[in-house]
């Protein structure tokens, strides 16, 4: 397991350089930052004042290397918007996105395995077409009109949720429906095929002959095995939440790191976006880690270490 | 070679132990920043006397020497910090502040004389010397201060006390328009950071920050300390969200009193009030070239746009067509412009008689336009592109975000460019045509693509000019500019629309998009 840990642990390193690398260059293709932080009427010699107050006069592999010693230290710079070191900025809103997406993916895993399983159990019943609807249904669903619907409906019209913010229980149901809806639909639709092979595998065949339960059946035997295709599926959906949900965040003031990347991009906030993307992808190279170690404790045909 | 290692099995409930303690992990990682968060007053119902206000976004910071910039300066100004002196922006007149008098003593001198009696919310007495560093610490500071920019622009000036109630100001050239220009300056205390910026500033203002909970909410308190009549709220939470429709929402469902910065499909029903926002949307054309650098063409161009159609179908009703950038109770505004009359026929007549005389009319026109500059911005564009089609005109249309529409808004504007109209819209915070005149106008402007030596001069003088004269000839210059130069072609005066609680009552006006006084606002009943 270790050895495996290793391998995946050096296989990250790469990527995280061409990360880094690419946030700096693309983040500066974007444009002067002039003409962002000055005023429209700011003379030519106070924008090339900002420009030299802040190294942008440089050579762009100057403020690359100036970048790097930088990152070495830990230090991440100053918000060119709000003036506070950049580090604190992420550091603040990645934990709200985290938390949001832990919840959402946990629900929707946990959902999905019971409606998923629940689908398998009898292919072609009414129950596995209600599910198989239910569940394309929301996999389709365009988040950006949910969230908006469930506002106009359960804020305005009945007043049951509040309309958005981070404050209490039922601040968060709007939110987490909102993210949970697709990765649900699509959880779903991934459990019930995995179950449907594995509960018509002999092995189940023979569980039932020698007098297991159904519970034990479907939840001890067949999940177990249609666990990992649900389980990668699953991985990736997080993934994809934990860069940020940007749509969510947005319309119901969730002070996420999707917001504050997309913030830091409008506003050529380099040094907040440099240390953002680079937070993040570190999260998501220990994600998969993490993913992948789950998936070679579900299977052992993985965590047989394969080396040459 | 291949080897294959041999791992003892893990126990069945040990491995759905790692898996969920993966997912708990995650979880737990961030379960301190949303539950610790603290009080949000919108959606918990806040205590009676405290206005909620949503706002597009979160002020980036609350530095008074930014407060120019509208995210900054709606929180900032009046409410936090407070200037020497401040424009009415009914009339437009200059009003004590800080100081309850001025003069000037040559063209290059003014005195002040500041109010006794003011303190900082900090407890230090406000005087010359705090004046004097502010001053200092906005015009002559290597601190990237944004009202330095849009306010002095290079202007060069001292700030001396002379005893506490006695501030001199000296600028290196005549300047008629000082004390307007320091109504910019928001005075802070001789303990302020001068070579960076704060975030939480400590003013002499009617409230002071009581609690900013970044990325959420900041709440302000009034300042017993206040040396002016106590405003009536005895607080305000200010929270933020992007999304127009949800601060509507917010007010309907009674989790906010006031939502700045909606459009007309935002929802916000019966709450909606309407306001002149101080903007003024526009064509910038480059008439450098061909074939905008034919005058017919530009006249062409404002006969064949109907803005009385723009404005009642794209902006439903908000606006007021418009002919000059300078809105009324701006100093410099011409009655005598009117917005140009929609006439296809002449529009056709003159793009015949451009081509008739050797114009490339049939060169392909862009019109850079930006996302979201106004509600319906494309669209408008659109209603724009079939009526210069209709005209005789080639012209294709370009949408960009604020970033690349930077590009083409400021000098030096990008290299091989073809003929241009650029879809702009210009505030006058002001209150002065010299904050319009010479950026946008000017042959070197920052904004302009193009200009006369005649319009230049006419800016000049103007600038130079106070009272009644500076009137005449700044609208003598926007005359000369409507009539002569046709570098525009000016579509409306835009209207804001915001939404109010029953429980508030809030009269908002040309500044309230900048500057939003809490002080104006009081409980219903």
């Amino acid at each position: 397991m270790l050895t495996f840990l290793r391998r995946r642990i050096t296989s990250s390193a790469i990527p995280l350089v061409v990360v880094i690398l690419g946030v700096f260059g693309l983040a500066r293709l974007t444009g002067d930052p002039a003409n962002l932080y000055l005023p429209l009427s700011a003379t030519p010699e106070m924008r090339a004042e900002f420009a030299a107050r802040h190294g942008f006069d440089q050579p762009l592999y100057v403020q690359f290397v100036d970048y790097l010693a930088q990152v070495v230290r830990l230090d991440f710079g100053e918000s060119l918007r709000t003036a506070e070191p950049a580090a604190e900025a992420v550091l603040r809103a990645f934990p709200a996105t985290l938390q949001l997406a832990g919840a959402t993916m946990i629900l929707a895993t946990l959902g999905a395995i019971v409606v998923g399983s629940w689908a398998a159990y009898r292919p072609n019943s009414a129950a596995d077409r209600i599910a198989s609807f239910t569940s394309t249904t929301a996999a389709s669903m365009p988040d950006f009109w949910f969230a908006i619907m469930g506002v106009l409906v359960f804020a305005v019209a009945l007043g049951w949720l509040p309309t958005s913010g981070t404050v209490g229980a039922p601040a968060w149901v709007l939110p987490v429906l909102t993210l949970l809806i697709r990765p649900f639909g699509v959880l779903v639709q991934v459990v019930r095929g995995a179950m449907v092979s594995a509960l018509s595998a002999p092995y189940i065949k023979v569980a039932r002959s020698k007098g297991a339960g159904e519970v034990r059946v479907v939840f001890g035997h067949a999940l177990r095995n249609a666990a990992p295709p649900a389980l990668t599926v699953a991985g990736d959906l997080t993934v994809g939440l934990v860069n940020g949900a940007v749509v969510v965040e947005t319309i119901f003031g969730w002070p996420g790191i999707g917001k504050l990347m997309i913030t830091s991009i409008l506003q050529r906030d380099f040094a907040v976006l440099q240390a953002a993307v680079l937070v993040t992808a570190i999260t998501i190279f220990a994600l998969n880690i993490v993913i992948d170690a789950c998936y070679a404790l579900l299977d052992s045909r993985v965590r047989q270490g394969v080396t040459t | 070679m291949i080897k294959i290692t041999r791992v003892p099995s893990t126990p069945r409930r040990r491995q759905a132990a790692s898996a969920l303690l993966a997912l708990g992990a995650m979880l737990s990682a961030g379960a301190c920043s949303v539950a610790n968060s603290g009080p949000e007053a919108p959606g918990g119902g806040a205590a009676a006397n405290t206005v909620r206000i949503v706002l597009p976004e979160e002020p980036p910071t609350l530095e008074p020497c930014d407060a120019s910039l509208t995210a900054t300066g709606r929180v900032t100004r009046a409410n936090i910090t407070e200037a020497l002196t401040e424009r009415d922006p009914s009339t437009g007149k200059l009003q004590p502040a800080l100081a309850t008098e001025w003069k000037q003593d040559s063209p290059t001198e003014w005195t002040f004389t500041l109010r006794p009696g003011v303190k900082f919310h900090d407890g230090t007495a406000f005087d010359a010397k705090a004046a004097a560093f502010s001053i200092d610490r906005t015009v002559g500071s290597t601190i990237d201060c944004n009202v330095d920019g849009y306010v002095f622009g290079g202007i060069e000036l001292t700030a001396t006390a002379v005893d506490d109630t006695t501030l001199k100001v000296k600028t290196a050239k005549a300047d008629p328009i000082l004390p307007l220009r320091l109504s910019f300056v928001e005075i802070v205390p001789t303990t302020t950071n001068k070579t960076g910026k704060v975030r939480e500033p400590v003013g002499t203002g009617p409230y002071k920050i009581a609690k900013w909970d970044t990325g959420r909410s900041l709440r302000l308190e009034r300042f017993a300390g206040y040396w002016g009549k106590a405003p009536e709220f005895a607080a305000a939470e200010y929270v933020w969200r992007a999304e127009g429709s949800i601060r509507a929402a917010m007010v309907k469902s009674d989790e906010a009193d006031v939502a700045i910065g909606l459009a007309p499909e935002d929802g916000a029903g019966d709450a909606a009030v309407q306001y002149p926002n101080n903007e003024t949307s526009y064509l910038r054309i480059d008439a450098t070239k061909a074939p905008l650098n034919d005058i017919r063409v530009r006249q062409a161009i404002n006969y064949a746009i109907d803005r009385n159609g723009l404005v009642a179908s794209v902006f439903a009703g908000l606006g007021k067509p418009a002919g000059q950038l300078v809105p009324e109770g701006v100093t410099g505004h011409s009655t005598a412009i009117q917005a140009w009359p929609f006439d296809m026929a002449q529009a056709k007549k003159l793009v015949a008689e451009a081509k008739a005389d050797g114009v490339p009319t049939d060169t392909p026109i862009k019109i850079i336009g930006r996302n979201g500059i106004y509600p319906k911005a494309a669209e408008a564009m659109e209603v724009v592109q079939n009526a210069l089609i209709e005209a005789g005109l080639k012209v294709e249309i370009e949408m960009l975000d604020v970033n690349a529409w930077l590009e083409y808004l400021l000098r030096p504007f990008p290299k091989n460019l073809g003929p241009t109209l650029l879809q702009a819209q210009h505030g006058n915070q002001a209150g002065d045509a010299a904050f319009t005149m010479g950026q946008i106008y000017g042959s070197k402007g920052a904004q302009s693509s193009y200009g006369t030596p005649e319009l230049d001069d006419l800016i000049g003088k103007a600038e130079q000019a106070s009272g009644e004269e500076r009137q005449t000839a700044f609208a003598a210059a926007l005359e000369h500019q409507n009539k002569q130069v046709v570098r525009d072609a000016v579509l409306a005066h835009m209207t804001g629309i915001l939404a109010l609680s029953p429980k508030v009552t809030y009269q908002p006006n040309a500044a309230t998009n900048d500057e939003m006084r809490l002080a104006d606002m009081h409980p219903a009943g």
